[in-house]
């Protein structure tokens, strides 16, 4: 746990009472699209540090394409900021509010006022482990620093290709509650899927997550939104197994992409990447919320293997977006964040990779959107991801922290 | 609704009227039919509705398709035209191939690139550049490619590129190269610069959803002409710079090899010098007796001398002047070129030099009839020289001009005002100076080949000793002549500075 000071009372008396003086958060982003990684996290890490105006440190959030993802990169960094804990993860591209950065770092350099507190924690060997008892060592090491304060947020990141995140996030759940607000991204690489990382202080890690658990009084504003609609019929889940669709309405799951495609099964499989990208399916939840699961395998047998649960007797619909209701759903996810907090310090970004598929060459739209709703030089990092942890909104689900595909997630972090 | 129902139903019963329950029980029927009806639009409907869906979801597919490959295509324009500019403003070998990195590929749509070129020395395909491949698959590579070498000898010696684009006729090659390469989808494009080694761009990908076209390909080809052109400029400026560093070279040892044969030959000169300055000195102590036995035996002190011996001692007497004369211009030639004469510099008007010069001259100018032109700018009339030494040159150089000036002939003197000099012009109506001596002129003991010369006695000191003077003043001394239209001298002098 870091830092609790004797005069921590006097002063929230005195911001309570001139609000207008309360001490901020200081954030300052640096960023580098050089070509080796170490003249990268120099650069980066120099321009950001020479845009804080103050010399003290106490968080680090790093962001980077995946072919700068060497350990030199990690070690350049933290050897220039010493003993500061760094948090991050790798990226198809690094969104910031300098631009989007196919191939480059972001560093989100925080100075902390004295009332929040934070904690970080890595978990290794998800997979040996299980995701599901992975996710409770997280969480459990996440809350051992941070005794005696109240919890207000968990950030987490984990590597993209972990087979069941939901599990993973199940974990964290059980240690830090079910309707704790977590907020997390699936690490991602060039649409490879090879390998993708997580960093956590100087190491670079696959297989792993790494999360970092927010206390005392840190404010912050959360929007999810994915932007895509419901089209044709409902249809009925007739057999599943966690993220495995057997049947739909009674008939083998592919068949009803066969359908609304028009393609074969065989045409199905080769364009699966595509398909996945642009028509996932929904889950209706309540009125018009739905959770956006993407196709990940296609078995022989007609069966759809999804990038997270699907529970059986669940309704369904074939979901579709375009690039207008895409950039809505930003608008929405923004003005959500903004109910709670209207004087953003920094925000924190997580877009998924298919939407940024989808905008194509008008990714840089949806940058200005951000932009324009939150005043000038307000830094923000984030990355593209390969799925995004968020709460649903639906009442039933009691703010349950689900994996979510599709989505453009926000955090939003000041007074 | 089911209570109302039953009460109905009941008094029915009760009242036994049979009729009344038909009514209400063909009433029922008809409202479930309609029901059954609208149930059953409302299906079609909405099975329709997903039809139309299917539709909307296979259009909207195609238009994202056609969007994405319009994506593709302009981000890889502006990548090539990026590309392009980096490349053609290289100039280093190496750096061209740097230039082309993993952030231009993806955009123009592949994964993986490497580039050969054929070392004709080695005779084997060197490796450029290569993105995204692991070294263990680049030796791979290399090895396919040793094994092959025939077939990309081929492709460059006919610039032909080869793709993953289906054609008959090569079936084989493509699945060798899929193979060797490791990418399902490639395109090879020649580097064909005009002179040097020649190699082959490859680029590819993995992904079997990317789709190539002609256009693909087109945009590779491109870039391999970029490549190849860059190449050809990079390789031509080095061939200029290396020229120009061997041209350096040779003029710094040139440099030096004058710069030997000058110190050489100042070393000789002033050899020269001091043996003309020794022997000079040696010479003057007998000629000075000589002279002085010849002057007592003229003025007759020993006795009246018969007239043959009185001219014959009158010729010793005069050639005794010459020669001390031509002693005394080499010494002084001698003095100026070792420097031990010492300019004693002053304000001078030229105008009153001239003047003195001409007064000194004149019986000689009366006797020949000539005419002396002087233009003299106000600007110009003041010198910064040694008054005796200018009157030296003044003096050699009128004096010529009075020489090779034929009677009822002209000199014309100009003073004109250079930047920080002032330029004397004297010039005669005289013979001139032929072509072929004009070179040798202001060279000691250099007598021009002509008839008054060979009339008028002279040492050939004159020029070379207003030479000297002339420089050592920091000044400058040239000719124009042509051969029987007279000789114009002309010389620099410094003037006091303001």
């Amino acid at each position: 746990m870091t830092r609790l000071s004797k005069y921590t009372n006097i002063l929230l008396i005195f911001q309570a009472t001139y609000p207008s003086l309360r001490v901020k958060i200081k954030a300052s982003i640096g960023v580098s699209r050089e070509k080796d990684c170490t003249q990268a996290a120099k650069e980066a890490i120099n321009q950001a540090k020479a845009n804080m105006p103050y010399k003290k440190f106490d968080l680090a959030f790093v962001f980077a394409s995946i072919d700068l993802c060497y350990p030199s990169l990690l070690k350049t960094i933290t050897a220039e900021l010493e003993h500061v804990p760094l948090i991050g993860a790798s990226g198809a591209a690094v969104i910031t509010n300098l631009g989007i950065l196919r191939h480059g770092v972001a560093v989100l350099l925080l100075n902390l006022p004295e009332k929040i507190f934070f904690n970080i924690g890595c978990v290794r060997d998800i997979n040996t482990k299980t995701p599901l008892s992975a996710g409770e060592e997280l969480g459990a090491k996440l809350l051992y620093g941070l005794k005696n304060v109240s919890r207000d947020l968990g950030v987490v990141f984990s590597d993209g290709l972990i087979k069941d995140n939901h599990a993973l996030m199940r974990g964290l759940q059980e240690k830090l509650g079910a309707s704790f607000p977590l907020v997390g991204a699936s690490a991602s690489d060039n649409l490879r899927f090879l390998k993708t990382c997580v960093f956590f202080n100087q190491e670079m890690l696959s297989d792993a997550a790494a999360g970092i658990l927010w206390g005392g009084k840190l404010n912050f504003g959360l929007g999810t939104r994915h932007g895509w609609k419901p089209l044709g019929k409902p249809r009925m889940v007739t057999k599943s197994y966690n993220n495995a669709v057997y049947t739909i309405d009674g008939l083998p799951a592919a068949k009803v992409y066969e359908e609304y495609l028009g393609r074969d099964f065989n045409e199905l499989k080769k364009e699966l990447k595509h398909i996945t990208t642009l028509y996932p399916i929904g889950i209706f939840l309540f009125e018009e919320e739905y959770l956006l699961r993407n196709i990940v395998a296609i078995e022989e047998d007609g069966v759809l293997v999804f990038q997270g649960d699907v529970p059986q007797g669940s309704q369904i619909r074939l979901m579709i977006a375009t690039k207008e209701s895409c950039l809505l759903a930003t608008r929405q996810a923004l003005a959500e964040t903004n109910v709670k907090v209207k004087h953003p310090d920094f925000l924190l970004v997580f877009n998924s990779i298919s939407r940024y598929i989808l905008l194509g060459r008008d990714a840089s739209k949806e940058l200005q959107i951000i932009k324009n709703s939150i005043p000038a030089d307000t830094p923000f990092v984030g990355v593209y991801t390969y799925g995004e942890q968020a709460p649903l909104k639906a009442i039933n689900y009691q703010g349950k922290v689900y994996f979510h595909d599709q989505t453009i997630t926000i955090l939003s972090i000041g007074e | 609704m089911f209570a109302t129902e039953f009460l109905l139903y009941l008094a029915c019963i009760l009242g036994g009227g049979i009729s009344v329950f038909i009514v209400m029980w063909s009433w029922k029927l008809e409202r479930l039919n309609q029901a059954h009806a609208e149930i059953k639009t409302l299906r079609r409907s909405l099975d329709e509705m997903d039809e139309q869906a299917k539709l909307i979801v296979r259009t909207d597919m195609e238009l994202n398709r056609t969007q994405e490959e319009l994506d593709k295509k302009i981000s890889g324009l502006y990548a090539l035209h990026n590309l392009s500019q980096a490349v053609s403003t290289t100039l280093e070998e190496k750096q061209i191939f740097n230039m082309v990195d993993s952030a231009y590929l993806q955009d123009l749509g592949f994964q993986k690139a490497c580039a050969f070129l054929w070392q004709t020395n080695e005779e084997k395909f060197v490796l450029k550049m290569q993105i995204e491949y692991f070294p263990d698959e680049i030796e791979k590579i290399k090895k396919a490619i040793e094994l092959d070498k025939t077939f990309y000898l081929e492709l460059i010696k006919h610039n032909r590129g080869i793709s993953s684009i289906y054609r008959e006729e090569n079936t084989q090659a493509i699945e060798k190269i899929k193979h060797a390469f490791g990418c399902r989808i490639f395109v090879i494009s020649c580097i064909m610069p005009k002179e040097g080694e020649k190699g082959f761009l490859f680029v590819g990908t993995e992904d079997t959803d990317t789709a190539i076209t002609e256009g693909d390909q087109e945009l590779i080809t491109i870039l391999a002409n970029q490549i190849g052109q860059a190449l050809e400029n990079a390789r031509l400026f080095e061939k200029t710079w290396l020229a120009h560093q061997e041209l350096e070279q040779k003029v710094k040892e040139r440099t030096r090899e004058l710069t030997v044969a000058l110190e050489e030959l100042k070393i000789a000169s002033k050899r020269k010098t001091d043996f003309v300055s020794s022997v000079s000195h040696e010479l003057r102590t007998p000629l000075t007796s000589i002279k002085g036995y010849a002057s007592i035996l003229l003025a007759e002190k020993l006795g009246q001398l018969p007239p043959e011996v009185k001219e014959r001692l009158e010729k010793i007497n005069r050639h005794s002047d010459e020669l001390t004369h031509m002693i005394n211009d080499l010494l002084d030639i001698a003095h100026i070129e070792s420097g031990k004469i010492i300019m004693k510099r002053q304000s001078l008007e030229l105008k009153s030099i001239i003047e003195k010069i001409l007064d000194l001259f004149s019986l000689q100018l009366k006797e020949k009839q000539i005419s002396v032109r002087l233009n003299i700018a106000d600007l110009a009339q003041n010198i910064f020289a040694d008054t005796s030494q200018i009157e030296r040159v003044f003096i050699n150089l009128v004096g010529n001009a009075i020489k090779f000036t034929p009677p009822q002939g002209e000199i014309t003197i100009t003073t004109k005002k250079l930047d920080d000099q002032a330029q004397v012009d004297i010039a005669d109506s005289g013979c001139g100076i032929p072509e072929e001596e004009q070179g040798h002129i202001f060279e000691e003991f250099y007598r021009v080949d002509n008839a008054i010369n060979q009339q008028v006695k002279g040492s050939g000191l004159g020029l070379s000793l207003v030479k000297q003077i002339v420089q050592a003043h920091g000044g400058k001394i040239w000719f124009k002549s042509k051969e029987s239209q007279g000789t114009t001298l002309s010389f620099t002098l410094p003037r006091p500075s303001q």
